[in-house]
């Protein structure tokens, strides 16, 4: 099941539209839908994002400390930590953990409803799908992405502070000194940025399989994978442009 | 002779290049119980997908009341598509909302009514099929023939003119299978709709239909039109023979 780059553009364009439509004329989605969809994309996800991200933190600073206690730079993995979480890792872990965990769900959940022809009952009653089923999955990864990322930041920054305190002889103090100097607002606000795009990137690869998915069981089963797989190189791949770009700005 | 409410006119039908179906053409008046019948694979949903606006066919019209609905522009199409009941195959009823919230969600759409109103027409509609004490359950907590009528009710509640109801009775058992059938029976005194119901199940097709074409996998063209008891008694071709009778294709 290859889908024609056209339809990722066509989405795009219907979910800008759509969300035109809701900011003027009121939102179609059923509230009740919404809520539910932002429960599990929010506090159900809050551990798993916490859990991971903590690791991720605790590993940056171990390789942090091996290599740079050679130089006699031990303190610095402060500054590699909170550098590193806030401005790349806390943003890119977290939707990929996103991807993998809530744009499956999305992706199976609408490949679900083709399936069982609910899309087309939508149709039939003149709804759009977009502003019906793509709206609020969209919307819900746009919100609740940059709050997951500040706890991953948290969670990032609490996993390396454990190893560091652990393997190097640093004061907490002297430690949190260092990381609050490191911790820019140029860092935190491209983190953020990231997050928000990366949002609509995870929940649209999600509605464009899951919608665009074949009409049987194994669909279903295509369509997630496919999701998950194009979700996770886009985001990793926008992180590069996001790099490049931040480069040139000198962010 | 009454204005039909429903008319194809020449209709061809392709899936990209694979031709379906093509020279389809019939009209159906007010009341009317129209069947499109034919085995398996021939074309029956596709032809129902393109008199429901899922499916533009590539030549011909479709006609709601004289209006070509694929020439319309879309605020028309809306128009037209308001006075229009589906109920699909596997009913199609939205997994995330309960039995009630489904059938209220057409009048929703249609916003002319109060939520008080949507609420009593919904479960006057659920009561038809006998299904009002299913109100707060979710669709994955009914059986196959629960969500049929269920479906149905959410078809008729806006009480439409005309509805499309596809193998209503596919996957029943007979019994759930004739229930399903009076319903349609009770449907179309009470509300006057015309039916066109797509179906294989013999039983189905000649307890219920007045009209009827029958569709050839083969020729990729309508084989016969009319009455299906009349199909039955009076057309020689082979296919029609063999299906209307239930009896194996006589090799010639």
């Amino acid at each position: 099941m290859s889908i024609p780059y056209q339809h990722a553009f066509t989405l795009l364009g219907g979910t800008l539209l759509a969300l035109g439509r809701g900011i003027r004329q009121g939102w179609t989605f059923r509230r009740h839908d919404f809520i539910r969809i932002l429960a599990d994309a929010s506090a159900r996800a809050l551990l798993i994002v916490i859990v991971v991200n903590v690791l991720v933190g605790a590993i940056i600073a171990f390789v942090g400390a091996v290599q740079l206690t050679k130089f006699g730079a031990g303190i610095f993995v402060a500054d590699l930590v909170a550098i590193a979480v806030s401005r790349e890792m806390a943003a890119v872990i977290t939707a990929v953990v996103m991807c993998g965990r809530t744009g499956a769900a999305f992706a199976a959940e609408l490949a679900a409803m083709q399936t069982n022809e609910e899309i087309d009952a939508f149709s039939v009653l003149g709804l759009n799908p977009v502003d019906y089923l793509v709206l609020p999955r969209v919307l819900t990864l746009l919100l609740m992405l940059p709050l997951l990322y500040m706890f991953a930041c948290v969670g990032g920054l609490l996993g390396g502070f454990a190893v560091s305190a652990t393997l190097l002889d640093l004061a907490p103090s002297a430690y949190f000194e260092r990381s609050v100097q490191a911790l820019t607002y140029a860092h935190l606000g491209l983190g953020l940025c990231k997050s928000m795009a990366f949002g609509i990137l995870v929940a649209q690869a999600a509605c464009l399989y899951g919608l665009h998915a074949e009409r049987h069981a194994a669909g279903v089963g295509q369509a997630t994978t496919r999701a998950v797989v194009a979700g996770i190189v886009g985001v990793i791949a926008l992180d590069a442009v996001f790099a490049v770009c931040a480069d040139a700005l000198r962010i | 002779m009454s204005m039909s409410l429903l008319s194809a006119r020449d209709l061809r039908l392709q899936y990209g290049k694979t031709l379906v179906q093509e020279q389809i053409s019939f009209d159906i008046e007010p009341g009317v119980i129209f069947a499109v019948m034919g085995g398996s694979g021939c074309g029956k949903s596709t032809l129902l997908k393109s008199l429901i606006g899922l499916l533009r066919p590539s030549a011909g019209q479709v006609l709601y009341t004289q209006q070509d609905y694929w020439a319309s522009n879309e605020a028309m199409r809306n128009h037209l598509r308001a006075d229009i009941g589906v109920l699909f195959q596997s009913a199609a009823l939205w997994s995330s909302m309960s039995v009630l919230d489904n059938v209220m969600l057409p009048l929703e759409v249609q916003g002319s009514l109060s939520a008080a109103e949507r609420e009593a027409r919904a479960l006057e509609a659920l009561a038809w099929v006998d299904m009002a004490h299913a109100r707060d359950r979710l669709p994955a907590d009914l059986s196959g023939g629960m969500k049929k009528r269920v479906g149905l009710a959410r078809a008729i509640v806006a009480r439409p003119h005309l509805l499309f109801l596809d193998e209503p009775s596919a996957g029943l058992d007979p019994i759930s299978s004739f229930k399903l059938d009076q319903l349609i029976l009770d449907i179309r005194s009470r509300t006057g709709a015309a039916i066109v119901m797509v179906t294989h199940e013999l039983p189905s097709i000649y307890a219920l239909a007045d009209d009827g074409i029958f569709l050839d996998a083969d020729s990729k063209r309508p084989i016969a039109q009319g009455k299906p008891t009349t199909i039955r008694d009076t057309v020689k071709h082979p296919t029609v023979r063999a299906f209307m009778h239930r009896q194996e294709i006589e090799s010639t």
